[in-house]
């Protein structure tokens, strides 16, 4: 088990199952590519967190469309994404799509099957830390996934705490990471 | 020996001497004073619907010396108990806690109104409200008539308080759903329990009632003047706030000193007096405190600071606390003389009294003494620099604030002269100091915030209690056939997620498309911060009145009761249901018929977990903000994969309707966007005929298009024949029901989930 403290501290895990840290944007893209059937969970901070001018939001664009990752926009999260022109696959809020996620039948927002990987990213901390927890204790068929610059103890992989310049090489290097065809 | 036959006074013979069963007012349904067991398959059949989702907060448990026991995914604790199961005990506990608040509440109230004016003091809530009190007819089966029978309702809901409590020690109960229908039950209790409360005050302290335009009072820090002496009042509990106020009246004080409140006492007491002012929701409270301007803070009870003394004694205010719920360690002065109590606390002491009378002297005299000693100044945005000088971006501050807030990035910019972004953090603060607190260099925050707080004031609309049965009689039949599209009711404290504004702007937005709008505690006031280019707040600028369009002042919170009260007033005034000892029926009427939602976009406290799931098992849907995931369970559906078959009560058949309404019970969401567009779904019902049905829609699609920019993913789902499409959006809704292969679904004229679960009740009962 890891001491790392989350960034708020409101998340402070009080268990003994927390996420494993990955810094290395290869793993991470690695991990996904592996996945069968990804899914990016986009949360209302995508909309007003911003690194160098562009907004998370468009990062979010460019790792799904980098290799067809499905996106499940929540909170208010569709229009923009509409707006860059990339159409959600599920427009189910945050608990309808944990609630979905929870039941290994589900067939998944392109009713292929549920996902085995579900990346989040741009929720306020503390609640996705939440619907992380509910994944954790009631969804072990699947993994978690945080992309966020915060450290997600109830993921299954998290980043570490990372200042924006690290962040946003981080997201870069994913995206680029991802284009790349496995060996 | 001669052989004494015993009578056997059974629990019901008991029951019905305590609702005086005889008295015919009503037939007694089949629930009078229900116990946990008596409620049970309801509660079941509405979490078969509307399943618990559970987001621990903790993945252990530590209740009992066998722990700290690790209850991981599958794992058990020593005791056997699993995460869900454990999740909803810790619900149980809040719904509990809450509860109890509440009817603790009631208990001070009843006790201090019955001393004065004795147990056969009569109910009388005004020529408008006959249906007085539609809980306590619907769970006891009781039609209050005096302060006594106040205490009977009290009595019942107590006596039920220690089983559901002694559920949650070790080795009871051992099922979640089971847990949770004790947490349904104590919540449902917590309605009586308010409803008790509330009306005790109308009566007692001659608060408003039977009336809708109550008086606009004035609002915000900036209304208090700080050259008078300044009595603060902080908590829900008016038994001292109102000796306060006439202490001031019989001694010709108004216009020489200050009283304001902040959270509930505010409400409660501008209920009393409109020269008292709302100083704010809960989340201005250690603002308030802290900037020295209350001469005398005398606290009462709930959700006030509990290291009230110490804030006081470091800015020199006064102290009186006047509860035993909360008396601080305090000594109890209430049989010593006033005036030497008085001595005492204007050389610094802090007190506890209990006598509401005496401390209302107390109160007043050391404001008047202390007042002229002290210094009330607010920092300026000049002295703000210096203030921060300190400060060297160690971040501290925003890793401890709850509401994750960049309060060191703020502070940062402040000390360089730039206010926006601490005016900001002050527009999403909720006020409860971590920051300061963790502030490794004792950047005085809170200070530094007194200069971009503003001074500015607004008015909020004084409570005005339970909804007159004239005004249900009014909007009976719209609202159940839909044509006015919902009752929206925003409740509860201000654990806000972002701007404080963002209570209006929901508010606001319901009722200009002519939904009922009601509010109540620190929710009521905050939809009274935001005004208009006119300068107007939502209180002058919408009518008073419960009724479309309408934006209601109920009061605090404990006249959430009335919200409630009101939907089962539709079932009884409207539908001619009977109310006694009827509790499923009426919750299943406004279940599937009362398009009625609960907004609680701040909740924080264990009281406002009780006020929403009382509101569930009544069969009101509530959406709640971020932060209430950490209430730990939601009652959700799934609408694709759900069985939604229920009974045509006219047809006396079953029928799969397809139709999610309401598609959850309690449920989160992240953003105001989302609450919205949410909400108006949650409005709709199987009962809305297709004109109610095509203006619920209207709206759900308008805010849909607005929010999220396109019309509803579910919109197939919700429109069950061609006349239940908006005239407005004919076109567009019709190719986008073709392009998703829409088939016609029934309509029922009289839907009811009685005679699909196995209940007393029959079907005859919910036809009316
Ligand atoms: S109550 Fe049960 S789970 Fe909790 S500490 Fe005791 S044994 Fe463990
Ligand atoms: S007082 Fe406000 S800014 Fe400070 S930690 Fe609390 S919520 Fe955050
Ligand atoms: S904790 Fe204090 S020093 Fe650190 S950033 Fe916040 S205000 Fe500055």
């Amino acid at each position: 088990m890891t001491t790392t403290l989350p960034y708020h501290r409101v998340n402070v895990l009080t268990g003994t199952k927390a996420a494993r840290i990955i810094e290395d944007a290869g793993e991470y893209a690695h991990l996904i590519k592996r996945a069968r059937r990804p899914l990016l969970v986009l949360g209302a901070r995508t909309l007003t967190m911003s690194l160098d001018g562009r907004l998370l939001i468009e990062y979010a664009a460019d790792i799904a469309s980098a290799i067809g990752i499905p996106i499940c926009a929540t909170a208010h999260t569709k229009k923009k994404l509409l707006e860059l022109g990339v159409e959600p696959a599920s427009s189910y809020d945050i608990t309808e799509i944990v609630n979905h996620l929870k039941d290994p039948e589900w067939r998944g927002v392109k009713k292929e099957g549920n996902h085995d990987l579900v990346m989040f990213l741009g929720f306020r901390t503390d609640f996705g830390e939440q619907a992380l927890s509910t994944l954790k204790h009631y969804a072990q068929h699947l993994k978690t996934m945080t992309l966020c610059k915060y450290y997600y103890p109830h993921a299954s992989y998290s980043l570490p705490n990372l200042k924006d310049e690290k962040w946003k090489e981080f997201l870069d290097n994913l995206i680029t990471n991802l284009k790349e065809k496995e060996a | 020996m001669a052989v004494v036959e015993k009578k056997k006074h059974t629990r019901r013979d008991e029951v019905n001497e305590i609702i005086r069963a005889d008295d015919l007012w009503e037939p007694v349904g089949h629930t009078p004073m229900a116990e946990i067991p008596d409620l049970r398959n309801w509660d079941m059949r509405l979490m078969k619907q509307y399943k618990p989702l559970y987001a621990p907060m903790c993945d252990l448990c530590c209740f009992c010396t066998y722990g700290k026991c690790d209850l991981t995914g599958d794992k058990r604790g020593a005791c056997g108990i699993d995460i869900s199961a454990q999740q909803a005990r810790v619900v149980l506990l809040a719904c509990c806690m809450g509860m109890s608040a509440h009817g603790g509440h009631g208990r001070h109230v009843l006790h201090y109104l019955i001393e004065k004016y004795g147990r056969d003091y009569p109910i009388n809530l005004g020529d408008q409200v006959a249906v007085e009190a539609p809980h306590i007819r619907t769970v006891l089966g009781l039609k209050p008539e005096t302060l006594g029978d106040l205490e009977k309702a009290l009595e019942y809901v107590e006596s039920q308080l220690i089983h559901l409590i002694s559920s949650l020690h070790t080795g009871q109960e051992g099922s979640a759903l089971d847990y949770e229908s004790k947490a349904l039950h104590a919540s449902m209790l917590d309605h009586v329990g308010m409803e008790v409360c509330d009306i005790a005050e109308i009566v007692g302290f001659n608060f408003p009632t039977s009336v809708a335009d109550t008086p606009l009072v004035d609002m915000g820090w900036g209304a208090i003047d700080k050259t008078k002496p300044t009595i603060l009042l902080v908590g829900h509990n008016p038994v001292t706030a109102v000796p306060i106020v006439d202490y001031i009246n019989e001694h010709g004080l108004q216009d020489k000193i200050e009283v304001g409140g902040i959270c509930c006492t505010a409400l409660e007491v501008t209920r009393y007096s409109e020269r008292a002012k709302i100083v704010g929701p809960l989340s201005r409270q250690l603002y308030f405190v802290k900037t020295g301007f209350a001469d005398v803070i005398v606290t009462d009870e709930q959700c006030i600071r509990t290291d009230m003394p110490q804030q006081a004694a470091a800015v020199g205010s006064a102290l009186i606390a006047t509860t035993d719920k909360a008396s601080y360690g305090l000594e109890d002065m209430t049989k010593r003389e006033a005036d030497e109590i008085v001595k005492d606390m204007v050389k610094g002491k802090q007190t506890l009294i209990f006598d509401p009378e005496k401390a209302a002297e107390v109160a007043v005299k050391v404001a008047l003494e202390l007042a002229p000693k002290r210094k009330k100044e607010l920092v300026t945005p000049e002295q703000v620099p210096e203030l921060a000088k300190d400060h060297r971006l160690c971040n501290m501050c925003s890793q401890v604030c709850p509401n994750l807030l960049p309060v060191g990035d703020a502070v940062e910019a402040a000390k360089n002269g730039n206010l926006e972004p601490l005016a900001e953090v002050f527009s999403k603060c909720i006020g409860c100091g971590k920051c300061e607190q963790e502030c490794p260099r004792h950047v005085p925050i809170f200070k530094m915030m007194q200069a971009v707080a503003g001074s500015e004031t607004w008015k909020v609309r004084a409570g005005r209690g339970p909804v007159m049965d004239t005004e249900i009689r009014k909007v009976g039949a719209p609202l159940v056939l839909g044509t006015i599209p919902g009752i929206i009711a925003i409740v509860g404290c201000s654990n806000f997620p972002e701007e404080i504004n963002e209570v209006a702007d929901i508010a606001e937005e319901f009722a200009k498309r002519k939904y009922i709008v009601v509010l109540t505690g620190c929710s009521a006031m905050t939809a009274g911060m935001k005004k208009d280019k006119e300068g107007k707040t939502l209180y002058e600028k919408y009518p008073p009145d419960f009724d479309a369009g309408g934006v209601v002042n109920i009061g605090s919170c404990v006249a959430n009761a009335h919200i409630t009260g009101a939907a089962m007033k539709v079932a009884n005034i409207f539908a001619t249901l009977p109310l006694r000892g009827n509790y499923e029926v009426i919750a299943d009427y406004i279940l599937n018929r009362v398009g009625a939602c609960g907004l609680a976009w701040g909740a924080m406290s264990q009281k406002a977990a009780s006020i929403g799931t009382g509101c569930n098992r009544l069969g009101i849907p509530v959406v709640l903000g971020p932060h209430s995931s950490k209430y730990r369970r939601q009652y959700v559906s799934r609408k694709e994969e759900d069985d939604w078959t229920v009974m045509d009560g006219r047809e006396r058949k079953l029928v799969d309707t397809e139709e999610p309404s309401p598609e959850h019970l309690a449920y989160v969401v992240e953003s105001k966007e989302r609450a919205i567009v949410t909400m108006a779904k949650l409005c709709i019902r199987k009962n809305d005929t297709p004109q109610g049905r095509q203006i619920k829609l209207t709206h759900y699609i308008a805010l849909h298009k607005q929010y999220l920019g396109t019309l509803p993913d579910d919109l197939h789902i919700y429109v069950r024949k061609t006349s239940d499409i908006p005239i407005f959006f004919k076109k567009e809704v019709m190719a986008y029901l073709e392009k998703v292969g829409w088939k016609e679904k029934p309509v029922l004229s009289l839907p009811t989930l009685v005679g699909t679960y196995p209940s007393e009740v029959p079907l005859d009962a919910v036809v009316h």
